[in-house]
């Protein structure tokens, strides 16, 4: 039976069609809704999610893309990366409405994992396809930073 | 202020185990009326304590980001001295307790949650705390005196004996309760007038995963459905065919609903989504279908400078003064539909019961949007069980008296066995919404030699927010809405000769007020306009306001953010600009510097002031005015709705393109005035000012005039 590893717990994917979003299977059927829904085509990060820990728009990945692999939603509590930046997020009283910041957070984890000291350029390259309505930038760029420089 | 008898409540059909303590104010109009029909007693409850001193504040004020949970929070907290990091919010069921004070709904809107409730909520606050002491000390047989507060405890100050305030429950339950409890003196505040971060615990919800807004509402055999809307405004659907639709995997229903719409009811939301798509609609698209964007505007631009258009303002001579002024200065100001995007689309869950039902949303509007739901149901709304979630942002979008996602909600889950979320996706939202009108509008003013505005002449043309709605009787007058008429007519300088008129033109294209409402528009065009009337005879922009107002609230924010930015040393047309508006009883002033290059622009540094009278909290203002001017950038550089062919031109965030992290300024200062004055509002008054500071900002730096939105270059 196909399997998606999900926060190192293993789940066997019974009556989902191959092509559904990750999006769609972590909601809908395993009712993991910290990950969001914004645009449903890649354009806001809303979504994201690490896939083998590279952050991917699961609005639009197949779930057939992450079977047998691993993906690492908001939900972990042990990941190194999620923790530090909980830390700074906290601490710079980034979110606002929240409904973005899943997504922001595990974007800025899955930078920071292909790149431990990104500089200023590569984290707001990084960021830019995250959008947050509430305009929480100038403070996820700090917050970001201040684990890069950590 | 005082509280009887009757204010308070010990509601023990809640929690046997908790006191809940809440309180009632005369309120004005209609709601007191309603007030007569029913016994005060069941409907009391702001604040919770379980006897293991768990408190619970139940909050009417709904959080969209705006940071209300936390700084009504703060308010009751202070004043009840109960330990900060552990208390739990909980939205408030809807019941008229938790009404606006002199309105007859629960709203969040108007930058008013913190404004009109921290007042009566520190009342609570207090009077509990009194209670709990006094109870304390018959214990300990002292006198009030002797005993103090700290962090949910009562401490006796001479043996530092502690009592939590949940074993003192069963005390204060048959208490009377004190009606003239004083309120802590600003020295006494441990929490008011601090920078107070969001709370820990909704924070700590918002970094785990484990806030639940609207869209995370699940329930035991719930089902969700996809919609099929027009495109066209105003279209109806003349047949439609589903048979490809209806045998698709997980359909369990294809239904039409009486709004010309189409659900499908599936298992799972993406099955109903598919399913959506491969339904064939023939549409009656109506007359509508021949209007374009550029119709609209050719309509528009044929109300300006017609002589009868209904009046606004009229004093003095405008005319003559036009005629013998020094220098006159006039612009045209474009301003497209805006959408408002919420980061969470639209949705409302719906569990139809036969005479009951139970509903989960986030909304702003929560005693309209039961009584919606009531309504189609064919039900009492007091037998709609109303659940408030978390709001993924809303800017208005979910503060609509037509109420349309929970009717198109209430509609699909009408006489289904089962719950049922519906969820529009992002092409629903930006292309059938509800948009901030496109506004056209002409300015025009003059100035005498020695630098006085003389006078000041506008056309508003856009169409209204309230007319046909359930507001219409409060707010649109003689022809006006009274949204074209905030900021515009009440404008803060000194001038005698006005002649100010409005229109709102119809169409069906469906308008909502967008954070700021008014504001939005008639801050850009006053701003602008007396910007240009300054650089006209040669005088500095920011003294030329100075010159010309007339409270010294706003000469003092001037001055402040004259002083940040050095205004004064500044180099000469290096892209800065300066901009002031008053709303929703605050007053918000920039000065902003923009960065020209490649034919793009970029705003590079904001200094702002603030004065709202009383910062309940800094922080707080700094967040709401930092995200207020993230998000106006992207109405300024890109997002606009255009219509052809009476249907939207845009669909997602890749045409409709709002404001991102590489758009973000280099740099946001903030500074706060406590003047003193009558509190106001903090979460939409960042927005007004920012369009003008930036246009301001790009004639600085490029010589040009940029009056139509979203300003592109070349």
């Amino acid at each position: 039976m196909n399997y998606v590893i999900i926060n190192n717990k293993k789940y066997e994917l019974k009556d989902i069609p191959q092509d559904t979003p990750i999006l769609w299977v972590l909601r809908d059927y395993l009712n993991m809704t910290g990950t969001k829904f914004g645009c449903g085509v890649a354009q806001c990060g809303a979504c994201t999610v690490l896939l083998e820990n590279k952050a991917i728009r699961s609005c639009s990945t197949p779930i057939s893309e992450a079977f047998s692999k691993n993906i690492t939603t908001i939900e972990n509590k042990d990941d190194i990366e999620l923790k530090a930046l909980r830390i700074v997020w906290r601490e710079n009283d980034v979110a606002q409405c929240g409904y973005c910041q899943s997504g922001q957070i595990i974007n800025a984890a899955g930078l920071l994992k292909s790149n431990a000291n990104p500089s200023n350029e590569q984290i707001k390259e990084a960021m830019n396809g995250n959008i947050c309505r509430c305009g929480t930038y100038n403070k996820i760029l700090k917050a970001v930073t201040t684990v890069a420089k950590g | 202020m005082k509280l009887t008898r009757r204010d308070f409540l010990k509601n023990s059909t809640l929690l046997t185990s908790a006191f809940v303590i809440g309180f009632h104010l005369p309120i004005k109009g209609m709601a007191a009326q309603l007030e007569n029909k029913k016994e005060i007693i069941e409907r009391n409850a702001f604040i919770k304590i379980n006897k293991d001193n768990k408190i619970t504040f139940i909050l009417g004020q709904v959080e969209m980001g705006q940071g209300a949970y936390t700084g009504i929070a703060m308010c009751i907290a202070d004043e009840l001295d109960a330990f900060w990091d552990e208390i739990i919010f909980e939205p408030a069921p809807v019941k008229d307790v938790y009404n606006i004070p002199g309105m007859p709904m629960m709203l969040t809107g108007g930058s008013m949650s913190i404004k009109t409730q921290q007042q009566r909520v520190r009342l609570v606050g207090a009077t509990l705390r009194f209670m709990l002491k006094s109870a304390a000390a018959k214990k300990w047989k002292v006198r009030v005196y002797d005993v103090e507060t700290k962090d949910s405890y009562v401490i006796n100050k001479r043996t530092k004996e502690k009592l939590s305030y949940g074993s003192l429950i069963d005390e204060i339950k048959n208490m009377p309760i004190p009606s003239d409890v004083k309120l802590k003196e600003k020295n006494e505040y441990n929490l008011i007038g601090t920078r107070v971060k969001r709370h820990p615990i909704e924070v700590e919800e918002k970094i785990t995963g484990k806030a639940k807004f609207g869209i995370d509402v699940r329930l035991p055999d719930m089902k969700y459905a996809a919609l099929v809307q027009p495109r066209v405004f105003g279209a109806k659907i003349k047949s439609y065919d589903d048979s490809k639709a209806k045998n698709m995997a997980g359909v369990l229903k294809i239904k039409q609903l009486p709004n010309e719409k189409i659900a499908v009811i599936a298992n799972h939301w993406y099955q109903a989504k598919q399913a959506s798509e491969a339904i064939d609609v023939v549409w009656d698209n109506g007359e509508f279908e021949k209007i374009s964007t550029a119709d609209l505007e050719k309509e528009y631009k044929s109300y300006l400078g017609k002589e009868d258009l209904p009046i606004m303002k009229k004093d003095g001579d405008t005319q003559t003064a036009f005629d013998k002024a020094f220098k006159v200065v006039e612009a045209e100001y474009s301003f497209p539909f805006l959408a408002h995007a919420p980061m969470e689309p639209l949705n409302c869950t719906v569990h139809h019961q036969g005479s009951k039902a139970f509903m989960s949303v986030g909304g702003q509007f929560q005693t309209l949007y039961r009584g919606t739901a009531a309504k189609i149901l064919g039900i009492n709304p007091e037998n709609v069980e109303y659940y408030n979630n978390y709001l993924g942002s809303s800017f208005g979008r979910r503060a609509n008296l037509s109420s349309d996602f929970v009717v198109d909600a209430v509609l699909v889950a009408k006489d289904e066995a089962y719950p049922i979320m519906t969820l529009w996706t992002r092409e629903d939202d930006i292309k059938m919404g509800y948009y901030r009108p496109m506004t056209l509008s002409h300015a025009k003013m003059a100035v005498d030699e020695k630098g006085n505005i003389t006078a000041f002449k506008a056309d508003l043309i856009n169409q209204s927010l309230t007319k046909g709605t359930m507001f219409e009787s409060m707010m649109f007058k003689d022809g006006i809405d009274k949204t074209q008429r905030e900021g515009i007519e009440d404008h803060p300088y000194k001038i005698s000769n006005h002649d100010l008129k409005a229109f709102c033109p119809t169409s069906p294209v469906t308008v909502l007020w967008l954070r700021s409402v008014g504001h939005t528009v008639s801050a850009h065009i006053v701003e602008n306009i007396i910007d240009q009337a300054a650089v006209s005879i040669g005088a500095d922009p920011l003294d030329f306001r100075i010159k010309n107002l007339q409270n010294p609230r706003f000469v003092k924010l001037l001055e402040n953010v004259a002083a940040q930015s050095n205004w004064y040393k500044r180099e000469k047309n290096s892209g800065f600009g300066v901009a002031i508006a008053e709303s929703f009883g605050s007053i918000v002033a920039y000065i902003i510097k923009v960065k020209v290059e490649n034919n793009d622009y970029k705003v590079q540094n904001v200094w702002a002031c603030v004065d709202c009278g009383m910062a309940v909290n800094p922080l707080g203002i700094e967040n709401q005015i930092e995200g207020s001017i993230n998000f106006t950038i992207g109405y300024i550089k890109s997002a606009q709705i255009t219509l052809t062919n009476g249907a939207v031109d845009q669909n997602n965030f890749y045409d409709y393109e709002v404001n991102r992290l590489k758009d973000a300024p280099e740099s946001i200062k903030v500074e706060i005035i406590n003047s003193g004055e009558k509190i106001g509002g903090i979460g939409e008054v960042g927005v007004p000012p920012m369009f003008a500071a930036v246009m301001n900002a790009l004639a600085d730096a490029t010589g040009k005039r940029y009056t139509k939105f979203p300003i592109k270059l070349g």
